[in-house]
């Protein structure tokens, strides 16, 4: 690292491991009930366990970014963040917020709208906070020493992430409309502006362990970020088909929702030419796995799995069912937690001066997790399908078809099982690196 | 090749250029959502509904319009499935309906919530949502199979008696014709020939205490919250009104 200041990166990176944790064992609740082991219904009733669950994921993912963005930014502005005590006051801000959000779920205090559950008194706690965040890495830019694309692209990201949290706060009486808003947060954020913070991340990440020139992945960064927008937004679309919106979104959802794939392709060929012409042999090559992994599984998971099903003649029969939470755990994982878990395993023994790239748990911690969420994501296909087909297709009754693939839910958990292992093992390492300390800065690096 | 400028160009104007459709097309949705939604018929209960399914987060296990988790069925058309009767008894208290299968927090509704409730789904299942959700394809092909393998049995006179409309026996059994989707599956057989396996005193032993007699099943206790023992008399009238002539072997 260069500069004092990234330091604080460690604390968001490491909070967000903390709840990688909790979001992995309610995870485990809720594929134990779907087992039929429904012990702790009393306690943490199904609904709790999957707003908790979602709101963990979004909430570690994004105090990833945040983290990301305070170790990239100072080194691509090449200065000191602009207030480096406003940072951690802003991390445990919101860190506060969103633990009080997340203890609220479980004595039924929460909005009841998927993904967004936060009550809305923390709403708006959540976006003064968002604010500092933004405004202390835009001062950042705005008074580097330099103005580079990748700091641009993941500054846009994540202001646009900010801005569109709001649609999400307007009322509506009409679920139709309530339900239309709702998606401009979700939707906008995974297949729009997060994309954004996930390119420029990748973009970062490569500049760095291959020692290509910045100019030309920043081009191509360019296209890559262009062609999200240009699917991703009018491909909103696919969210409105069945919610009481014209049927014209049923065309322009399909059309734009299978170009959103091209945008992921886009990514994982540029991530293996880049690797590949690479001058530089950077010695983290555990960094580098993350990193074309993200870019080869988010295609898979977001761009391929996404396209599977998207098509209203296909969404028809898969709206509601467990195929999307086949598409939505390897989709989240390739693009955002391994991008994430990319930057960590990169940032790590640069901030504390440890090298424990080549150590066994590096290793086991790739290919646990990685095998781990593939299972997990067959688990939900069979199960998904046969959902589909008996309850959708056949008209069998819902609970009946529920008891039928149980057994599914058995090899979910025995695939989350092998994740989990990864997972921990990714934890020990992060934590065996120790305390970022001054002794690791080195200002003429290029690593 | 592109240059890095023709490249931020691409992304600037690509973005500005759909970002400026999706607001157009957000504009229309806007005009159009009310004649398809029926939003005139968004009733201060309607609106009440849907406060009681946000504040309990019941999206966190059932879907609406195909939008929710996916623990718990799917509630667009539940008015029209399982009639209010049926929900009334259900939602008062969810484990007593379905003992010993996948459980439903237990949510002390007072009866005006229930109206409430009911008046939000009733409304979401009259929105026009483009086909969803749609009839099972493959059901009438189904019910064929089972038709020809079954042996033929007389049916009951229709119309069935009002009361086991609105005790929604109909929602599992099937009877007259009538109902009975999801019957097979759960266990609940057809009531045409009844009579011919079960005696008058058996089955009125059965309906009035359903767990004492099979442990774990899913008939729910209808009597006397929703059924009368007058009622069930006329069930039972009705059932074995057949019951002389013998059904066909």
């Amino acid at each position: 690292m260069k500069f004092k200041s990234q330091k604080i990166a460690y604390w968001f990176f490491a909070a967000a491991m903390l709840l990688l944790v909790l979001q992995v064992v309610y995870g485990f609740i809720m594929g134990f009930a779907h087992m039929g082991y429904d012990g702790l219904h009393e306690i943490i009733p199904f609904n709790t366990a999957r707003a908790v669950h979602t709101n963990l994921l979004v909430f570690w993912l994004l105090l990833g970014f945040m983290g990301a963005a305070h170790y990239i930014i100072p080194e691509e502005a090449d200065r000191e963040l602009y207030w480096p005590k406003l940072a951690p006051i802003q991390l445990i801000t919101f860190l506060l917020v969103g633990v009080t959000a997340l203890v609220g779920y479980h004595v039924n205090w929460w909005e009841g709208r998927k993904f967004l559950e936060i009550p809305r008194p923390l709403d708006y706690l959540v976006v003064i906070n968002v604010l500092m965040f933004v405004v202390n890495i835009g001062m950042t830019i705005w008074k580097g020493n330099r103005f580079t694309t990748t700091s641009i692209v993941l500054y846009m990201g994540l202001l646009f992430a900010a801005l569109l949290y709001l649609p999400g706060m307007i009322a509506f009486d009409n679920q139709t409309m309530d339900s239309f808003y709702r998606w401009w947060v979700v939707h906008l954020w995974v297949e729009g502006v997060w994309e954004l913070i996930m390119g420029g991340m990748l973009c970062f990440l490569l500049i760095k362990l291959t020692g290509i020139d910045r100019e030309v992945l920043e081009k191509w960064l360019y296209i890559i970020v262009g062609l999200t927008f240009l699917s991703g937004i009018l491909g909103t679309g696919h969210h409105y088909y069945y919610i009481g919106t014209p049927s014209y979104w049923l065309w322009i959802g399909g059309i734009f929702s299978a170009l959103e794939p091209l945008a992921f392709l886009g990514m994982a060929i540029y991530a293996f030419v880049i690797v590949k012409k690479g001058k530089r042999n950077h010695p983290n090559r555990i960094a580098l796995s993350w990193t074309l992994g993200s870019a080869i599984i988010s295609f898979v998971g977001a761009g391929f799995l996404g396209l599977a099903h998207t098509l209203p003649q296909v969404n028809l029969w898969t709206h509601g069912t467990l195929v999307t939470a086949m598409h939505g755990h390897l989709a989240f994982w390739g693009a955002y937690a391994m991008i994430n878990l990319a930057m960590i395993a990169y940032a790590m023994p640069l901030l504390t001066g440890r090298k424990l790239w080549d150590a066994k748990s590096a290793g086991i911690a790739y290919w646990c997790s990685n095998i781990g969420m593939i299972a997990m994501t067959a688990a939900f296909a069979v199960a998904g399908i046969t959902q589909v087909n008996l309850e959708r297709r056949m008209g069998l009754d819902f609970l009946a078809v529920q008891e039928e693939i149980q057994v599914h839910f058995f090899g979910l958990i025995l695939a989350a099982s092998l994740f989990s292992v990864g997972i921990g093992a990714f934890i020990y390492n992060f934590w065996m690196h120790g305390l970022p300390n001054d002794e690791a800065l080195d200002p003429s690096s290029s690593l | 090749m592109l240059t890095k400028s023709q490249a931020r160009t691409f992304f600037v104007g690509g973005t500005v250029l759909f970002s400026g459709l999706f607001f157009a097309l957000t504009f229309d949705t806007h005009r159009k959502v009310p004649d398809q939604t029926n939003a005139d018929q968004i009733t201060p209960a309607v609106v009440a509904g849907k406060k009681i399914w946000e504040e309990n987060n019941c999206m966190g296990c059932h879907t609406l319009f195909g939008e929710g988790a996916y623990y718990a069925p799917e509630l667009t058309k539940t008015v029209d499935r399982r009639g209010e009767a049926w929900l009334r008894v259900f939602l008062k208290d969810p484990e007593a309906m379905y003992p010993g299968r996948r459980k439903m927090v237990k949510y002390d509704f007072s009866e005006e919530d229930l109206d409430n409730i009911i008046a939000f789904f009733d409304w979401c299942g009259k929105v026009d949502l483009n086909g969803f959700p749609a009839d099972p394809p493959l059901r009438a092909k189904m019910e064929g199979v089972a038709a020809s393998s079954a042996a033929p049995v007389k049916l009951l006179p229709s119309p069935v008696p009002a009361i086991m409309v609105t005790a929604a026996c109909t929602g599992c059994h099937s009877v007259a014709g009538e109902g009975g989707a999801a019957g097979a599956l759960i266990g609940a057989p057809p009531l045409d020939g009844v009579h011919a396996t079960k005696s008058r005193d058996e089955l009125r032993q059965w309906i009035s205490d359903p767990q004492k007699i099979k442990p774990g099943t899913a008939m729910p206790d209808l009597v006397p919250a929703v059924v009368s023992e007058e009622q069930l008399e006329e069930i039972l009238d009705y059932l074995y009104s057949n019951a002389e002539t013998k059904p066909a072997a």
